[in-house]
């Protein structure tokens, strides 16, 4: 059974929530002013429907609320009821149909609008078609053949049948009340240091990843607030990470090592007398594995080798490059590696391929000292170690380039002539010629 | 007794029998499937290698400069993406050209590209040292992590001290951690480092090919890259050349970026 909770206008819909609340945890909210409870057990707690229906206009009188309550056997006939009804009202189950059929078909128009799937026509003009039809209450339209009448105004017809009999076209979908996901804990001493604060985490992560995996939700953002108290013993700051996960999860273990990973690269200044944790909940992860094809890593391992990987590497040294769309010579960007490949699975093509020769690019080319003959590049040298420099045996180019002439920032612009040539060791590099500077460089070598 | 085995083992020596001895006591390495090796896609290297180098050991790509490691080193990492496995590598002193990784097939999406300080900026924090242990330390993570079908560690540009530094366990235990995987680590270096017992060294020679007889005309079209293979085993070995050629838009034709051309 079912109870439909209508309040006036002007009520506190927290108020009437919680009133709800009471009752039943099973609760679906119907608009600013309606709750409907699921009775179901609860005539076992208080007693037959009159009681509950005393006990809940009581208990809403108790907290400033004037309501109307009506009970029935399915939703659909206690919320058209609560309308039409002032007090209380108790329908017995199986009587829906003949408790709805008296009341006036304009009660449909305003109930059409929530819980009916796959109706899109105007309310009004099929309540002015049902008037034309010469109906005029529920049992009206109730007492219609189906067939004919879905013959006549398709689906929507047939739904609005289905509410003048008082069933339901929907199962109650509970309001589930929003949830914190958040741990905290107060220390009794300051603690120092990233080992003593380890076991902290991992004993407010596991309770955190319960809740989480009860829910079948996943972590998508990780916040940890760290509250500092200075050595003073007065002057308090609040030190706050948040590390935006790339999949949702909820492992304790990993969270925790993200968490510390993160503090080792930031660490905080002071010693931290309260941890919170708290996380931005997203729905669970399904994955699907297969047979055919290979096992990639999971979002899990592949965070916390990136996290590990960044702090011994460095932001920005570790993760996937991309090539971006400029002449700009050694030009790329930088994106997360996130473990997977998109041709995964795909069945692999054995033909031979020709390899393409490669050039080792020196990140930031190195200053070189060049003789040139009638323009011609004839030796090179560098005080780099491990470029030997020598003699030019055979040499290419110039090749001319320029770019980012267009932009704001003088530091995009470059123009220059490129060399490729062989020195008398063997070895093939890549030299250019700044044309503004005159100065030479070694952009790569050859491999 | 004891003085009898060991004229037995100084004979066996002296008759260069012992290393012949102890390398066919090894298991003999014949993949039974492509899954027991990551192949490179070069028709000649890879029925050289009798399908590539194998998972699960560590093995070497070794040359001097303008010898063909990256190319090599590019191109298996390409085969192995393309086969749909994730790869990385670990670059010691920031040495990758994209542009090159791009041209040889690399989807970059699938390569975990770890960047160690560049020593040409001069901000190697800590000198050569230091980048090459933080460099070990990645690829000990990244094999420990799991699910790469390939690992490359470059060390092509470490100098020869800093190299002799390494304690010969690290390449034990980098066996260790990869063994019974799947995965291939591949270790880039000037000159034969690892000589793991399972794994394979191919040593490189390479030679670049001009083309061209006039100044103006002449430019660079691609190397011969000899490669010798040597394997603890003795059941791989052999010399093999490959050819590599040059990526158009970088090397043949005037070059358009910048939109001027030969001058």
């Amino acid at each position: 059974m079912f109870a439909d909770i209508y309040a006036a206008h002007d009520s506190s819909f927290e108020t009437l929530l919680s009133v709800a609340r009471d009752f039943s945890p099973r609760i679906e909210t119907c608009g600013p002013c309606e709750v409907v409870l699921d009775l179901a057990g609860l005539t076992r707690l208080f007693g037959d429907a009159k009681t509950i229906a005393d006990e809940l206009r009581r208990t809403a009188a108790d907290r400033g609320l004037r309501v109307r309550i009506a009970i029935a056997g399915t939703r659909t006939a206690a919320r058209l009821l609560v309308r039409d009804r002032a007090g209380i009202t108790i329908v017995e189950p199986g009587d829906e149909a003949a408790a709805v059929a008296v009341l006036p078909l304009a009660l449909l128009a305003r109930m059409s609008n929530v819980n009916v799937p796959n109706v899109s026509n105007d309310p009004n003009d099929l309540l002015t078609t049902l008037r034309c039809w010469g109906l005029r209450t529920f049992g009206d339209l109730a007492a219609l053949p189906a067939d004919e009448l879905a013959a006549r105004l398709g689906q929507t017809g047939v739904a609005w049948q289905r509410l003048a009999r008082g069933e339901d076209p929907v199962p109650l979908v509970p309001s589930v009340p929003e949830e914190r996901f958040e741990q905290a804990l107060d220390l009794e001493w300051p603690i120092e240091g990233l080992e003593p604060l380890s076991f902290v985490l991992a004993r407010l992560m596991e309770p955190l990843s319960a809740h989480l995996e009860r829910r079948d939700r996943g972590a998508a953002v990780l916040h940890v607030r760290l509250h500092l108290v200075k050595r003073d013993g007065v002057t308090r700051e609040v030190h706050e990470r948040s590390l935006q996960l790339p999949a949702p999860m909820r492992d304790a273990r990993t969270l925790r090592t993200l968490a510390l990973l993160d503090l080792e690269s930031h660490p905080p200044s002071a010693a931290i007398d309260r941890v919170v944790v708290a996380v931005d909940p997203t729905p669970g992860r399904v994955v699907q594995f297969s047979l055919l094809t290979r096992p990639l890593p999971s979002p899990e391992q592949v965070s916390t080798l990136m996290a590990r990987l960044t702090a011994l590497m460095g932001e920005g040294r570790c993760g996937s490059a991309i090539t971006v769309d400029s002449w700009e010579p050694g030009a790329f960007e930088m994106k997360p590696f996130l473990g997977s490949i998109a041709n995964s699975g795909r069945i692999p093509n054995p033909e031979s391929r020709t390899p393409r020769l490669a050039i080792r690019r020196f990140r930031f080319p190195i200053p070189a000292r060049v003789r040139v003959d009638l323009g011609i590049p004839v030796r090179v040298t560098s005080d780099r170690r491990g470029i030997s420099g020598g003699k030019v045996e055979t040499y290419a180019g110039p090749w001319r380039t320029s770019g980012g002439w267009w932009a704001e920032d003088t530091k995009k612009y470059w123009e220059r002539d490129e060399w490729d040539v062989t020195l008398s060791d063997g070895s093939t590099y890549r030299v250019f010629r700044e044309r503004d500077t005159d100065a030479w460089f070694i952009e790569g070598v050859v491999d | 007794m004891a003085n009898q085995a060991l004229a037995r083992l100084e004979n066996a020596l002296r008759e260069r029998k012992l290393d012949r001895t102890l390398t066919t006591a090894l298991p003999s390495w014949e993949p039974r499937d492509h899954s027991a090796a990551i192949a490179t896609d070069m028709a000649a290297l890879d029925a050289c290698l009798r399908g590539g180098l194998p998972r699960g050991q560590l093995s070497e790509i070794v040359g001097p400069a303008s010898s063909g490691r990256t190319t090599l080193v590019l191109q298996t990492i390409a085969a192995s993406t393309r086969r749909g496995e994730i790869a990385a590598l670990v670059d010691t002193f920031d040495r990758l050209d994209v542009a090159s990784a791009a041209t040889a097939g690399i989807d970059l999406e699938g390569l975990l590209w770890v960047r160690g300080s560049s020593i040409s900026s001069g901000s190697a924090s800590g000198g050569p040292d230091a980048a090459m242990n933080r460099a070990l330390k990645a690829v000990n993570l990244v094999l420990q992590a799991g699910g790469f079908g390939c690992v490359v560690l470059d060390l092509a540009d470490v100098p020869p001290v800093a190299l002799r530094r390494i304690p010969f366990t690290t390449w034990l235990r980098v066996q260790r951690v990869i063994e019974g995987s799947d995965t291939a680590c591949v270790l880039v270096a000037p000159h034969p480092l690892a000589r793991s017992a399972g794994g394979l060294t191919l040593l490189l020679a390479g030679r670049v090919r001009w083309t061209g007889e006039a100044d103006r005309s002449r430019h660079l079209t691609g190397a011969d890259i000899g490669i010798r293979i040597v394997s603890p085993r003795r059941r791989v070995e052999g010399d093999v050349s490959v050819a590599a050629i040059t990526n158009d838009s970088h090397y043949n034709e005037p070059r358009r970026h910048g939109g001027h051309g030969a001058v």
